[in-house]
């Protein structure tokens, strides 16, 4: 920072009184408005242009002088002018436009850039460009536009969004790309809520831009925090004339697909063959529990935005509402949302304040827990109303452990509902210093509140509560967190006077700290179930807890941006983090990152010379952090245990401490990555696109793994200990096929294809085979404890580890008794009378026996291609777009059929009804490891379709429009949805739903 | 004025930056948790980290009846010491199978079990996790640590007695690692805490430390009485000994039934324990009341809950045309069965087949997962003496008996046919005072040509069926593997087969051979 105080000093210097100076104003030729940014030299002095585009060039000789502006995307300009000793002479410009998307102004970490200067992998995507239709959470905004953005979500109305920026690349800490909103960065995955995405505080109709930072020299200026990519999140400011605009629209949704289960002819001809004990049972109904839990989710949106500008202000404020029904019974969400953006500037815009603020109050509702799996579960002869039970709802007699609840009484007697109130907010205040021109200080203060409440409440009298002799349950949770950040930094921004070109250079320091609680409650055994969530009755047992985490981290940062006429860039950051959750040998952590790019199109021998208008060759390099992992693992700690846990010492009951393994050394899991990328430019900059091929190395890994038994306190200890890679390519192309002017048609389609490989390399310092380091993840439904996925050196995360199913010709699984034991326990070959394990599974190992050791790793849940496609088309007064996702390569566990497709489930207290694939694998028991429920899911969507018509009405633009969400999918996969979760766990997730839109959108 | 302002901003910003570079500081310390640093500031501490040792075996974790478990890498529900525990001891072996397919389990039930096994992990880990905590707590504890932080005499001398209670604790898990693995590691308080991997230690070392560890604190602990219930005395230290010395000969090699008869007469004669008149009351939610039992693992239906222990038995024993209710329990789990091997074992009259529910099972287990397949038996229960529930369906009020006067009576007359000293006259008086408890009378006596070993190791599954001692007293009578006894689903096959002899010997887990490398691997795996 001494070298860069020394260089502002020293610029100023160079005026004498025998020379004039020279100021202007430059502006865009078309739309007249200022450009920023721009580099007006005379000979060797130059300027850039404010954001006024405004430009003061002081000390030039007197005499005839040639004064030339220069900005990517347009033409050059040059202007001769007389110079006057000691005068002041203007040079007003007007650019023309040569290639627009070269001169877009990009949202990068701590400032902007123009796209054409952008030395990483950066891609910003604006509201044009946003998918349409019911859309509740931001992030859905951006799905499949974006090369390398994963983006899975809960299909709930506003459920958790998760998000995989160029694969995951941790474990145990957070995958999830850090999210900075105006500025202000959230907490890891976006925050707390009760239960529904974090992001649902900002209404997608507020968002001006989404800018996903791709590459480390991007996102390493946020350092510890920036190893999955950042996404930087801008909402609207006032723009224009003052104006209120106004947007409604209304929303039905179905569902897509559910279990496949049996109807209640094939569910009683199956009891009666494999579990005739339990027929007696059976009724008379033809109940479908699906058509009683699902129904047509109706939702609505309204909108309403004041905002307009004036000459040292804009404005915007903007109210939503949004109410919308889930296609499950019992889900809905409501949600009010504010939006204020201020911005005011003083002393002749010298200074400028930004205020921004998001803020938001949540209602969800929730389906009770239960209902989806009891719909699967629950005998289809049964029926759904009992006069003879209290509840008036039927339920399988004996209330054992062993039989499935009628989810219809779950769905009406339970509860389970929360809500979140968020409130995130800045003032931004940037200072164009007086001493110095284009040296610029900014302040960033800035706050994110949330408090949530989560409360569920089981009635005594349902079934779940009276098998269990739980006596009813109530439960809250209130989650609390508030963020507080204070940023400054300064930026200077000039043309070089020792060297040719211009630098960009900032600094800052930033502080942010975190208070969260989280205290819960639940009480059971309830004297009365008349007070529901609201109340506490008497309960036998109740237990309640405390945790508070507190966090905080301190960074310095710096950054050189070098552009040499637009042609040669470099960009060096570095940023130091000290964080709360490092262990004190490690509290600071740098993270450095550098970038080149080499624009070829602006070389003489191409210039001018081919179609090619940008072709941009960059490479980049930096070191990323991840510090998204639980506070205090350092500490060695004693726990506290609660009531339930105490030992009985004599007579009395004593509650219990622990002390806890800690890594006092834990530190932040480091990702190194090179990026090499191409953007590339044609007609004109109407086909445009880039090609990336990148590898990210994650070391550090932290992982939970064994320690040598006795030493520690733990049979495991939290360690930075393994390590990843990440290898992809991928490609984006924007094209403007068809080019009709206001009245013809016209065509614009872009494509983004990526392709990602992720390997664990390491897992376990200690040595020992890939298959001895192995840790089981991957909890799924069916037994207790079954881990259907593996981490392993070598292969993919989470890939599937499953026994061989043998096969006959066809594919089909060979469920007969072929292979028995001999008394050493070994394969004879010939029956033995019990179809088991050996009957099934391929020895892998050849020992004769089938056990752990042949479980082999499978395929992995991780697309390995995504590809997107969106269409905009327009005519005349009329505009459709659709956009396609495809998804190649992805592999999904379906649960349902693993743990309800065997007879076996028939011989329970009380029957469960079987998931169909039971009818042709014929499996008796449950064959959980099985490789037959690893499948292919494989599928292309159509995403969404939207038709509108724009037209004028009362000389007021006004927009009409339908758009079709999930219109169709076709997929290989067998179960409920191919995208199901990020995990590729198929275990009664919530159904996807086909949602129609209609709204109108007015401005006046 | 404006300039003024300017310059006021200018000093604004200047200042704003020195101020903040300023602040560096990144240490956070924790505020809902206990560290390491303060924890002794409260002299609770002490009795509440003993109270830790203790729970190691009754509960999972920190919160009950789950939550943030002890130990990783499985099921928290199943990571339960005494679960874990009878499990390894009772469903390789004639007396017992478990319906469930949770992966790894039904190896338990067939003696197929290799080094991934994640119950022999767990209980490796479980056994592990007690030795650190005691080995940690003994650190914390001693002399030095205690007059630095200024504690009072009383406290002091209290200490000291939990001392003694910890290294019986950590004895009592050592017994368990030698009997289940063999060659482990030793780990003590003398060992610093850190990730060096220990060496490995063979079993005779293990046991000649864990035998002189008895010995030095025998006299340290206190004598049995309302205070100590659930807690380390005198008499549990002797039959802790007495267990290892019967079984010193599958342990070292040399048998020490001298030693062993001694320590059960230490017991027996301590005086202060009686059989119970009713032998049902040894399994009841009230059992706390029976003076037969030496050591106890509590259960709390409130206070002390878990999925494992006698809670994980009781609710795991109930299935088929079971009615929960009658055994003060909210539903069954549909598990444990006997084998046909076991069942035959008893006959009419006995009054510990009392508890057999037969109705709508087979004798036969002709499919381990169908809990129907095989007699069940509500040995366990949650209904008091009196025929009260316990005071919670879902959590059991019944505590463990680990150790018994009716196990000490047992070993007494194998001690004295096996050569150990004492007299057969009082072995025969020892075994008839359990059969006339069993039959009501003395019509199931037997006389003094009945009293062999064959008798003793079948009375022994008799009196102490699914209480944790069946593989122990099998290996101790050479019955466990090999081909001389062959009980249904032996090997994984239907009518049984012989096994291996290395399957007397639990492996060491895969895991920590990787963990450890100075470990090796029992032979046969």
């Amino acid at each position: 920072m001494a070298a860069l105080a020394v260089l502002l000093w020293w610029a100023p210097l160079a005026a004498q009184a025998s020379n004039g100076t020279i100021i202007g104003r430059v502006t865009d030729a078309s739309s007249h408005q200022a450009l920023e940014g721009v580099t007006v030299s005379v000979g060797d002095h130059g300027a850039l242009t404010t954001a006024e585009g405004r430009y003061i060039i002081v000390g030039v000789p007197a005499g005839t002088q040639t004064v030339r502006a220069t900005i990517i995307g347009y033409a050059d300009a040059t202007k001769t002018v007389t110079v006057t000793g000691g005068q002041t002479v203007t040079a007003d410009f007007q650019m023309t436009a040569q290639a627009v998307g070269l001169s877009k102004i990009v949202v990068v970490a701590y400032g902007q850039q123009r796209a054409g200067n952008i030395t990483g992998s950066v891609k910003q995507v604006t509201p044009t460009e946003f998918n349409k239709g019911r859309i509740v959470t931001p992030q859905q905004l951006i799905q499949a536009k974006v090369p390398g953005v994963q983006i899975v979500g809960s299909n709930e109305p506003g459920g958790g969004q998760e998000i995989r920026i160029r694969g995951a690349t941790s474990i145990n800490a957070s995958s999830d790309p850090l999210i900075v909103v105006d500025g202000m960065p959230l907490a890891s995955g976006g925050g707390i809520s009760d239960g529904r995405d974090p992001l649902n505080f900002i209404n997608p109709n507020d968002i001006a831009s989404i800018t996903v930072l791709k590459d480390a020299s991007a996102a390493a200026m946020y350092g510890a925090n920036s190893a999955n990519g950042v996404i930087l999140i801008q909402t609207k400011s006032g723009r224009q004339a003052p104006h209120i605009e106004y947007r409604g629209s209304v929303s039905a949704s179905t569902v897509t697909r559910l279990p496949d289960m049996l109807n209640a002819a094939q569910f009683k001809a199956a009891v009666q063959q494999y579990a005739p004990g339990n027929v007696s049972q059976l009724g008379t109904a033809n109940t479908n529990w699906f058509n009683h839990v699902d129904r047509a989710g109706i939702g609505q949106q309204h909108d309403l935005a004041v905002s307009g500008e004036g000459n040292s202000m804009d404005y915007r404020l903007s109210l939503g509402y949004l109410n919308q029904r889930g296609i499950i019974d019992g889900t809905d969400l409501q949600r009010l949302s504010l939006g204020l953006n201020y911005d005011q500037r003083f002393f002749d815009d010298h200074l400028d304040i930004r205020t921004n603020l998001h803020t938001s109050h949540e209602v969800d509702n929730y389906t009770p827990g239960g209902v989806i799996s009891n719909a699967a579960q629950m005998g289809p002869t049964q029926p759904v109303l009992d006069p003879n039970n209290p509840t008036g709802y039927y339920e399988w007699p004996g209330n054992t452990l062993q039989s499935a609840d009628n989810p219809v009484a779950a769905l009406r007697l339970a509860t389970d509902k929360g809500h979140t109130d968020r409130s995130v907010g800045n003032i931004q205040a940037e200072y164009d210093m007086p001493f110095l021109e284009s040296l610029k200080a900014h302040i960033n203060l800035g706050y994110d509140l949330t408090q949530a409440k989560r409360e569920t409440f089981s009635p005594s009298d349902l079934h779940s509560q009276l098998k269990t002799g739980g006596g009813g349950n109530v439960y809250w949770r209130t989650p609390s967190m508030l963020n507080t950040l204070l940023e400054t930094y300064l930026d200077y921004s000039a043309p070089l006077d020792v060297l040719p070109g211009k630098v960009d250079l900032t600094g800052g320091y930033s502080y942010s700290q975190s208070h969260a609680e989280y205290p819960w409650f639940s009480a059971s055994q309830l004297s009365t179930n008349l007070l529901g969530v609201n109340g506490v009755p008497g309960a036998q047992t109740s237990q309640n807890q405390q945790d508070i985490e507190d966090s905080r981290l301190i960074s310095f940062f710096g950054r050189l941006n070098y552009d040499l006429n637009d042609r040669y860039l470099l960009g060096l950051s570095v940023r130091r983090d000290g964080s709360s959750r490092f262990g004190p040998a490690n509290a600071w952590g740098v993270f450095p990152a550098v970038s080149a790019a080499w624009r070829i199109s602006e070389e003489p021998f191409m210039k001018g010379r081919t179609p090619l208008s940008n072709l941009k060759l960059r490479v980049s390099w930096g070191k990323t952090g991840n510090q998204s992992f639980a506070n205090y693992q350092q500490y060695s700690t004693y726990l506290v245990g609660d009531a339930q846990s105490q030992a009985q010492l004599g007579t009395q009951f004593v509650s219990t401490i622990r002390p806890s393994a800690a890594d006092p050394d834990i530190k932040w899991e480091t990702t190194k990555s090179w990026d090499v990328g191409l953007d590339y430019g044609i007609l004109n900059q109407r086909v445009t696109g880039s090609i990336d091929w990148y590898r990210k190395n994650t070391s550090g890994l932290i992982f939970t793994v064994p320690v040598a038994a006795g030493t520690n306190l733990s049979n495991y200890l939290t360690t930075n200990i393994g390590s990843m890679r990440n290898t992809g390519i991928e490609l984006g192309l924007d094209a403007d096929i068809l080019k009709g002017g206001a009245n013809g048609l016209s065509w614009n389609a872009s494509f983004t294809v990526s392709h990602n490989t992720n390997d664990l390399t390491s897992i376990n310092p200690y040595g020992g085979t890939a298959a001895q380091q192995q840790i089981l993840t991957g909890l799924v439904a069916g037994g207790v404890g079954t881990y259907i996925q593996v981490l392993q050196p070598g292969q993919p995360i989470n890939s599937f580890y499953v026994y061989q199913q043998k096969r006959d010709k066809n594919g089909k699984p060979i469920y007969s008794d072929n292979n028995g034991l001999d008394s050493l326990g070994h394969f004879t070959g010939k029956p033995d009378g019990v179809i088991n394990e050996q009957d099934l599974y391929v020895d892998q190992n050849g020992d004769g026996i089938i056990n752990q050791a042949d479980r082999r790793p499978f395929h992995d849940p991780a697309p390995k291609w995504i590809i997107g496609h969106t269409s905009n088309l327009t005519y005349r007064q009329w505009d459709l777009s659709f956009t396609l996702l495809a998804y190649l390569g992805n592999w999904v566990y379906n649960n349902v059929a693993s743990n309800l497709g065997n007879y076996q489930e028939l011989s329970r207290a009380s029957p469960y009804n079987l998931q169909a694939s039971v009818l042709y694998t014929g499996f008796a028991t449950p064959q959980y490891l099985s490789d037959y429920y690893v499948q292919n899911a494989s599928f292309l969507r159509m995403d969404n379709i939207t038709l509108g018509y724009d037209f004028t009405y009362h000389g007021q633009p006004l927009r009409v429009y339908g758009a079709l969400q999930s219109a169709f999918t076709i997929t290989g996969y067998k179960g409920v949805d191919p995208t199901a979760g990020i995990n590729g766990l198929d275990n009664n997730i919530y159904p996807r739903s086909r949602t129609f839109t209609g709204g109108v959108s007015v401005r006046f | 004025m404006i300039i003024r302002i300017r310059k006021a901003l200018v000093a604004a910003v200047g200042l704003l930056l020195v101020a903040t570079t300023a602040c560096t500081n990144t240490t956070v310390q924790p505020k809902s948790t206990v560290t390491g640093a303060n924890v002794f500031n409260d002299p609770g501490a002490y009795e509440a980290f003993l109270a830790k040792l203790y729970a190691g075996l009754a509960v999972s974790g920190q919160q009950g009846p789950s939550g943030k478990p002890d130990i990783q890498g499985i099921d928290e529900g199943f990571s339960q010491y005494l679960r874990l525990y009878w499990e390894a001891e009772e469903l390789p072996t004639d007396e017992a199978v478990i319906a469930w397919n949770d992966v790894g389990l039904p190896n338990m039930n067939t003696m197929t079990w290799g080094a991934d096994n994640g119950f022999v992990r767990a209980m490796y880990y479980r056994i592990y996790f007690q030795v650190g905590m005691v080995n940690q707590f003994l650190r914390e504890t001693t002399d030095d640590k205690l007059d630095a932080r200024g504690v009072s005499a009383s406290l002091k001398a209290q200490v000291h007695q939990y001392r003694a209670e910890a290294r019986f604790l950590r004895a009592l898990s050592y017994w368990h690692a030698i009997d289940l693995f063999g060659n482990v590691p030793l780990v003590t308080e003398n060992d610093p805490l850190g990730s060096t991997p220990p060496k490995q230690s063979t079993r005779v070392d293990l046991y000649n430390y864990v035998v002189s560890e008895l010995k030095d604190i025998e006299g340290q602990l206190p004598a049995p009485g309302p205070d100590t219930y659930g807690r380390a005395t005198g008499p549990a230290a002797d039959m802790l000994l007495a267990k290892l010395y019967m079984n010193a000969e599958v342990y070292t090699g040399t048998a020490d039934y001298a030693d062993a008869m001694n320590s059960i007469q230490q017991v027996i004669n301590s005086g202060f324990y009686s059989l119970d008149p009713s032998f049902h009351h040894l399994f009841q939610a009230d059992n706390n009341t029976s003076p037969e039992i030496i050591f106890s693992i509590p259960q709390d239906g409130i206070h002390t809950q878990t999925y494992g222990g006698v809670n994980f038995l009781i609710h795991a024993e109930c299935g088929g045309s079971m009615d929960p209710s009658a055994y003060g329990i909210d539903g069954c789990w549909w598990g444990i069965r006997m084998r046909s091997q076991a069942y035959n074992h008893f006959s009419a009259g006995d009054g510990r087949a009392s508890f057999f529910y037969t109705s709508g099972q087979t004798v036969d287990v002709a499919d381990i997962p169908t809990f129907t397949d095989g007699i069940a038996a509500s040995k366990f229960t949650n209904m008091t003496s009196t025929g009260q529930a316990g005071s919670n369906p879902g959590f059991v009020d019944t505590d463990f008996p680990m150790f018994r006067l009716g196990d000490a009576y047992l070993m007494y007359a194998e001690a004295v046919l096996r050569g150990g000293g004492g007299t057969r006259a009082q072995a025969l008086q020892y075994v008839n005072a359990l059969r006339e408890r069993a039959f009501g009378g003395t019509s199931g006596d037997i006389t003094d040509t009945q009293l062999t070993l064959p008798f003793i190791l079948n009375e022994r599954e008799r009196e102490l069926l699914w209480e944790a001692h069946r593989r122990t007293d099998l290996i101790r009578f050479g019955e466990f593997t090999g081909g001389s006894y062959i009980w249904e689903w032996k090997g994984g096959v239907a009518a049984g087969t012989a096994t291996d002899a290395h399957l007397d010997l639990y492996p060491i887990p895969g895991s920590e051979l990787i963990a450890n490398p100075n470990l090796k691997q029992n032979p046969g795996y």
